[in-house]
């Protein structure tokens, strides 16, 4: 521990030397003495914050590069917040759906920014898994003394709200992503549903860009909640009705014995369904022994009624 | 250790007490007076002949690509620069100029396959005060993704950074990344200025003298693409009339390349091949000896130069419920009918493992096999379409080879 201290200050300190004697003996107009070349390039490869922030943070701390992180980081909740006030009113239509199913629950959220460049970046990305989970952890702490069917909607407001790990709340998250990518993001809605011992919770991602193992994202999102099913084919027929419900598109659920009206069908079980043409919903579900008691559908961008 | 410390404390006192202030501000001064002139210059010698190049930028929303692309059309000094938001045109003294800029990846990757606005080379954009943002490298990725060899960089916003070292930072790291994303970092032009101070005509060094040497960096270092004049001729057949007296003619549009009175030719597609020899070209006409053997559809060209093909990979985009397409997705297995040159032809579709379905709207790799082979080359475009609707527009990426247990799923 100490001896890699000596070696870097030692070092450090031979580099700042031969950089002010260059400096000097030039005589150009080099502004940089206060924080070395060497040092900001570290810092910044480390943090990824700003070359203006790193440099000020170094001046401050006087290439203390421990201390100057630390500034850093808080500095980036700031500016976080002046940024995110800033581009508030810019269009934020691209973003992920962020979808987790655990134990006879699951969640489902959606994260806005501004392309799809950042929303193809890991730092967005984890974004959508913190939001995710903050989600989450609320609906269980909010849901133990519930036994039934519990799905809640959550919008903007009460999401910013939450908070995640140690205090911080998922407001804070944002602005501190937004002061990192430089686009304006913003936590959409989430759903979150817990179901009974034997019901089962399906869900599909689709147009999935990420590199996230946890937390299933991409641009649509759909869960479905069933009864039934074959034990060991549960997560196949889950994962089909989910994939069905992206496809199709459907806006509300309908009775088994409805009888389809043609192309334009909206409500699910009189639906051709996807993965078999020649069948309707119900009539797929009969086949499999299972009913389908509620769906949602998120995608990406599409505008939600309250707005 | 006391006396390390002892000597850093040393170190530090020296620096701070070095004359750095007095040397700031003569950057200032300059200014060239021959600013003009290659904008004149342009409008002397302006024409359509000039070799016609495309290119774009890429950057972060908040780094002035907007601002760059009008700084470089308010030098050009042609009347002729319609400016919509994403796609203008302008000319340099060499070359005439097509510039697209997307809000997104997914635009750049639709406009690639459709053809609308490919890119032969790029102009990256980094803000100097911020340096590359997390998602330059998203960025990259793209532009490695449709094909882009070639990638200039503009480190615009230099006014709003006093400290010029920071800039050599910004380029430094640019450079590494570049590197990393394979391509050639460490001779990629790197230009520094500021498309404000262009546009507002201020500090004519950061501005507009730094928008001309972007532009005349373009001219140099991104290439012209290749002519199709220089390839083997190809003529797609569109039309077979048997004309008495002179044998079998057929029409269509040269798609590239030279036809001369005695060239031999090949007729492929639709299972078919025969040679023949041209006898007479009558603004493309051209006479053969038996009608049979050629059909709409099948391709004219020179001996040997193509072959059809009945597999291929193809980045295709599908298009959304707005712009025509269907409004559902499809899954694997899916039959729409490829049209391609003048041909038209069923296709299977087969998605790749990864994916269980496309939807409208989306950018996606596929697998198509033909019912029967047709003349399909790497980079030829086509359109997909079911029924009487247009479902979607792809790009043959790759040539794969047609196996038996292809032909068994024909069956």
């Amino acid at each position: 521990m100490s001896l890699t201290f000596l070696f870097r200050t030692v070092a450090r300190d031979v580099v700042k030397v031969s950089l002010c004697q260059h400096v000097q003996s030039l005589h150009t107009g080099c502004q940089l003495l206060a924080a070395d070349k060497a040092l900001l390039m570290k810092l910044r490869k480390s943090t990824g914050y700003t070359f203006i922030n790193c440099k000020k943070a170094l001046e401050k701390f006087e290439n203390d590069i421990a201390q100057a992180e630390t500034w850093l980081h808080e500095q980036a909740q700031k500016e976080g917040w002046s940024k995110a006030n800033k581009l508030e009113g810019r269009k934020a239509k691209e973003g992920l759906i962020g979808l987790f199913v655990g134990d006879k629950a699951a969640v489902m959220v959606e994260v806005n920014c501004e392309t799809d460049f950042v929303a193809r970046n890991e730092k967005f990305q984890q974004l959508v898994k913190d939001v995710a989970f903050a989600t989450l952890t609320h609906h269980q702490n909010k849901a133990q003394s519930q036994a039934g069917y519990v799905k809640s909607v959550l919008a903007g407001e009460e999401l910013s709200k939450l908070s995640v790990d140690e205090g911080a709340s998922l407001a804070d998250k944002v602005a501190l992503t937004i002061g990192r990518l430089g686009e304006n993001m913003s936590v959409k809605r989430a759903v979150t549903v817990g179901v009974p011992a034997e019901w089962h919770i399906g869900s599909y991602v689709h147009g999935g860009v990420s590199s996230q193992t946890e937390v299933a994202m991409g641009r649509y999102g759909a869960l479905v909640v069933f009864q039934g099913g074959k034990e060991e084919e549960r997560a196949t027929l889950g994962r089909k009705l989910g994939q069905h419900v992206v496809g199709e598109a459907p806006l509300s659920l309908g009775n088994m014995d409805d009888l389809p009206c043609g192309e334009s069908e909206t409500r699910l079980l009189p639906q051709t369904f996807l993965g078999d043409p020649s069948r309707t919903v119900a009539q797929f579900l009969r086949g499999q022994q299972a009913r389908v008691l509620d769906f949602v559908r998120f995608q990406c961008g599409e505008s939600t009624g309250e707005e | 250790m006391a006396a390390l410390v002892g000597l850093r404390a040393c170190f530090s006192a020296l620096q701070l007490s070095s004359p750095s202030l007095l040397h700031s501000s003569f950057r200032l001064c300059a200014v060239p007076l021959s600013r003009r002139t290659f904008a004149a210059e342009a409008k002397k010698t302006y024409s359509r002949e000039k070799p016609h190049v495309n290119i774009g930028t890429i950057g972060h929303v908040d780094h002035g690509k907007t601002t760059l692309t009008a700084a470089i059309t308010k030098d050009d000094q042609s009347d002729e620069s319609p400016s919509t938001a994403s796609h203008v045109e302008y000319t340099t003294a060499n070359r005439h100029y097509a510039h697209t800029d997307c809000p997104g990846h997914a635009d750049y990757v639709k406009n690639m396959i459709t053809g609308t606005a490919q890119m032969d080379g790029c102009i990256l954009v980094v803000a100097g005060t911020d340096g590359q943002m997390p998602q330059t490298r998203e960025h990259l990725l793209l532009a490695r993704q449709i094909g882009v060899e070639h990638v200039v960089v503009f480190i615009n916003k230099a006014d709003a950074v006093e400290d010029k070292e920071m800039l050599e930072l910004v380029e430094i790291e640019i450079r590494e990344l570049l590197t990393e994303f394979g391509y050639d970092g460490e001779n990629t032009p790197v230009i520094t200025g500021s498309a404000l101070c262009a546009l507002e005509n201020r500090e004519p060094d950061l501005g507009v003298s730094a928008v001309m040497k972007l532009l005349e960096t373009v001219d140099a270092y991104i290439p012209l693409p290749k002519r199709e004049l220089d390839k083997p001729f190809l003529l797609p057949v569109e039309g077979v009339h048997s004309i008495p007296g002179r044998g079998t003619v057929v029409t269509g549009t040269l798609e590239r390349g030279m036809i001369k009175k005695g060239d031999d030719c090949e007729f492929l597609g639709h299972s078919r091949s025969s040679k023949s020899v041209v006898t007479g070209i009558e603004m493309f006409h051209k006479s053969l000896d038996r009608r049979e053997d050629v059909k709409r559809g099948m391709v004219m060209c020179k001996p040997g130069s193509i072959k059809p093909h009945q597999k291929v990979k193809a980045q295709v985009y599908i298009l959304s419920k707005e712009e025509g397409g269907r409004h559902k997705p499809f899954v694997t297995n899916f039959m729409p009918v490829m049209f391609s040159l003048t041909w038209d032809m069923t296709c299977r579709i087969s998605l790749p493992a990864d994916k269980e379905m496309v939807m409208p709207g989306e950018d996606i790799s596929l697998t198509l096999t033909l019912r029967q082979p047709m003349v399909l080359e790497k980079g030829q475009r086509f359109t997909l379409r079911d029924g009487s609707r247009t479902i979607g527009t792809g790009l043959v990426t790759e040539i794969l080879t047609f196996t038996d247990e292809d032909q068994c799923n024909w069956g």
